[in-house]
């Protein structure tokens, strides 16, 4: 008697049908790959002898920027998607449903579950399709040392936890809100510096000490430099998958610790 | 009828502290009935339907529900509960089908049961035809027969029915009242209504209760309640005031009094065997009269003897708040 089952199949029900929610969900990945990779790509002003060598330093050694770049900007595609988990539990309050699951036996962090684990499947798809973007317009994404399934389910995993910690987060929020002003002027004050005080898009060498400094305990940071560490290198050394590990390992603790948070904090405090 | 399924000890909740919007109250439902909640807007009937539900909790007292105490086990209420609240819960982007196979799921209800319990909701409501549109498309009387099913799809043994016919036309309301009858003969199940309507729980209810200020002022079966006002009103016009004068002499009545020009207002204990004798009194002394009118007395009469207020203006103010409420939902 959870409702989590039917509460996320209602939630994935509206998603496919609504057509201006599914396009604008699936074009919108190849407009940020598109546009970010020409409009940040620091390297198209390196010219000369010993170019190629600078652009590969600044780029970490990505063969061009797209490809740096891809770790970055599937996880603010994640990021984005996620921080709009709660305004439908704003919209399912003001809308009469939030009434209907109140006053039924289902467990209370069902109702926002339901929203994280449909803003994740939503996220997949976006995933897919940025990915081949990415991989299809001209100077694009480039897999130096290949790509395997490891590596396809290391991006995924990456992505996910990021989803479900900014998920949980905005969803809460929303519990507590009833106005869905308040919940867009939080995710605008958050959202762009989240993305650029991260290395989402720029590595460290590219920034001031002090951002570069802050950027490391950002969480999109560690999605992003997983994400790309793994396309960069193709087969890991024994140093990278320590690093690895060790940026997944604190997506996942911070994505437990913030789901245990949303189902103490919901059961006890979710509001009509 | 067998016995107590909904009872409340000096139940009573307090908002901030300060203000009491129920009271000690003490009610008593039985088993099968459908039992009317009447009262002015702010009286306590939806907080009181809402501590009930385990929507919210009281500040102090007790209720039981289905024999489980609503603050130590309100699970277990729920899963017993079917509640239509006032306002549409139905999701707009579903179809009415897919609206009652969630709300079944949310009950585990078997799929196979479901199916037959909705297959039959949706032909007792007359919402068979529509049942594979989406819900943004039905009228306001099919949404509120739907959220009325929504309510029913586990069979629960208690349905609090929240203003079921608040905003409808007459006819639809009519048919809604045919619905609620039918459901309650069928599924015998306990039915607590509230409304703004009194001719609404008069048609209903078996057994009311007149709630303001957060306490029950009286309880009994709405023939109870009129009796109690001791009196039907019949009301005589005649022709000029020489023969107005001489009616007011009409003997064995509770009280004779002037209601306007040549018109005499006659309270009487039981106007059917009255009006015999007033048709005789009038031929005897040769009087001539232009209009008789007999009224017997309404839950409205009650709601005004026992709360001092009349229950139409209260609810020109409630409309006019849901409207304010729809408009500023619209705007946004």
């Amino acid at each position: 008697m959870s409702g989590l089952w039917p509460l996320t199949v209602r939630e994935l029900k509206k998603w496919v049908r609504n057509p201006t929610f599914l396009l604008t969900g699936l074009i919108q990945p190849v407009f940020w790959i598109a546009l970010f990779g020409s409009a940040f790509d620091i390297t198209k002003f390196f010219t000369g002898p010993g170019s190629g060598a600078a652009a590969s330093f600044i780029l970490d050694g990505a063969p061009n920027y797209i490809t740096y770049i891809v770790g970055g900007v599937l996880t603010t595609m994640g990021l984005f998607t996620a921080m709009f988990a709660g305004t439908q539990i704003i919209f399912d309050r003001r809308l009469g449903p939030m009434g209907r699951f109140l006053s039924s036996p289902i467990r209370r962090s069902s109702i926002v579950f339901s929203k994280i684990i449909s803003s994740v499947i939503r996220i997949l798809p976006q995933v897919v399709i940025l990915v081949v973007a990415a991989y299809l317009i001209p100077n694009g994404l480039k897999f130096p040392h290949g790509f395997t399934i490891v590596d396809v389910l290391i991006m995924a995993t990456a992505i996910i936890l990021i989803a479900f910690i900014f998920s949980s987060i905005f969803s809460v929020i929303a519990t507590r809100m009833t106005n869905m002003q308040s919940i867009f002027g939080i995710v605008n004050l958050v959202n762009l510096p989240l993305m650029f005080v991260s290395y989402a898009l720029f590595s460290r060498q590219m920034m001031a000490n002090w951002l570069g400094n802050v950027a490391q305990y950002n969480p999109v940071s560690w999605s992003a430099e997983t994400i790309r560490t793994v396309i960069i290198n193709g087969s890991l050394t024994a140093s990278q998958w320590t690093q690895i590990g060790r940026w997944l390992g604190a997506l996942a603790a911070l994505a437990a610790g913030l789901l245990l948070l949303t189902a103490y904090l919901v059961e006890k405090e979710i509001r009509d | 009828m067998t016995g107590i399924i909904i009872e409340t000890k000096n139940l009573s909740k307090v908002y901030n502290g300060k203000i009491k919007a129920v009271s000690d109250l003490n009610l008593e439902i039985k088993e099968g009935e459908i039992y009317g909640l009447a009262g002015p807007n702010g009286a306590g009937k939806t907080t009181t339907i809402n501590m009930l539900i385990t929507r919210i909790s009281p500040s102090g007292g007790t209720a039981t529900v289905g024999g489980f105490d609503i603050a130590k086990n309100s699970l277990a209420v729920r899963k017993l509960i079917g509640v239509v609240p006032q306002d549409f819960t139905a999701d707009e982007d579903l179809t009415g089908r897919e609206n009652l196979v969630m709300v079944s799921q949310f009950y585990d209800v078997p799929k196979a049961k479901a199916h037959e319990t909705i297959m039959a909701l949706l032909r007792l409501v007359d919402l068979e035809e529509a049942a594979d549109r989406l819900v943004r498309t039905y009228s306001g009387g099919m949404r509120k027969r739907l959220e009325l099913i929504i309510g029913l799809v586990h069979e629960p043994r208690i349905l609090f029915l929240d203003e079921p016919t608040l905003g409808l036309d007459v006819q639809t309301r009519m048919q809604m009242w045919n619905y609620v009858k039918e459901i309650q003969g069928r599924l015998n199940v306990t039915i607590i209504l509230t409304s703004h309507y009194l001719e609404e729980i008069d048609e209903l209810a078996a057994r009311v209760s007149i709630i303001d200020h957060g306490k029950v002022l009286i309880t009994g079966t709405p023939s109870e309640l009129k009796a109690s006002l001791k009196g039907d009103i019949i009301t005589l016009t005649l022709v000029d005031q020489k023969s107005t004068d001489a009616m007011k002499t009409v003997p064995d009545v509770i009280d004779v009094a002037d209601a306007g020009t040549n018109t005499v207002r006659i309270k009487v204990a039981n106007a059917d065997d009255y009006l015999p004798k007033i048709i005789n009194f009038i031929s005897q002394h040769g009087l001539s009269t232009v209009r008789l009118t007999v009224q017997k007395p309404s839950l409205d009469e009650v709601f005004l003897e026992y709360t001092g207020r009349s229950i139409r203006e209260e609810e020109g103010g409630a409309d006019r708040m849901k409207m304010a409420m729809n408009m500023r939902r619209v705007r946004q």
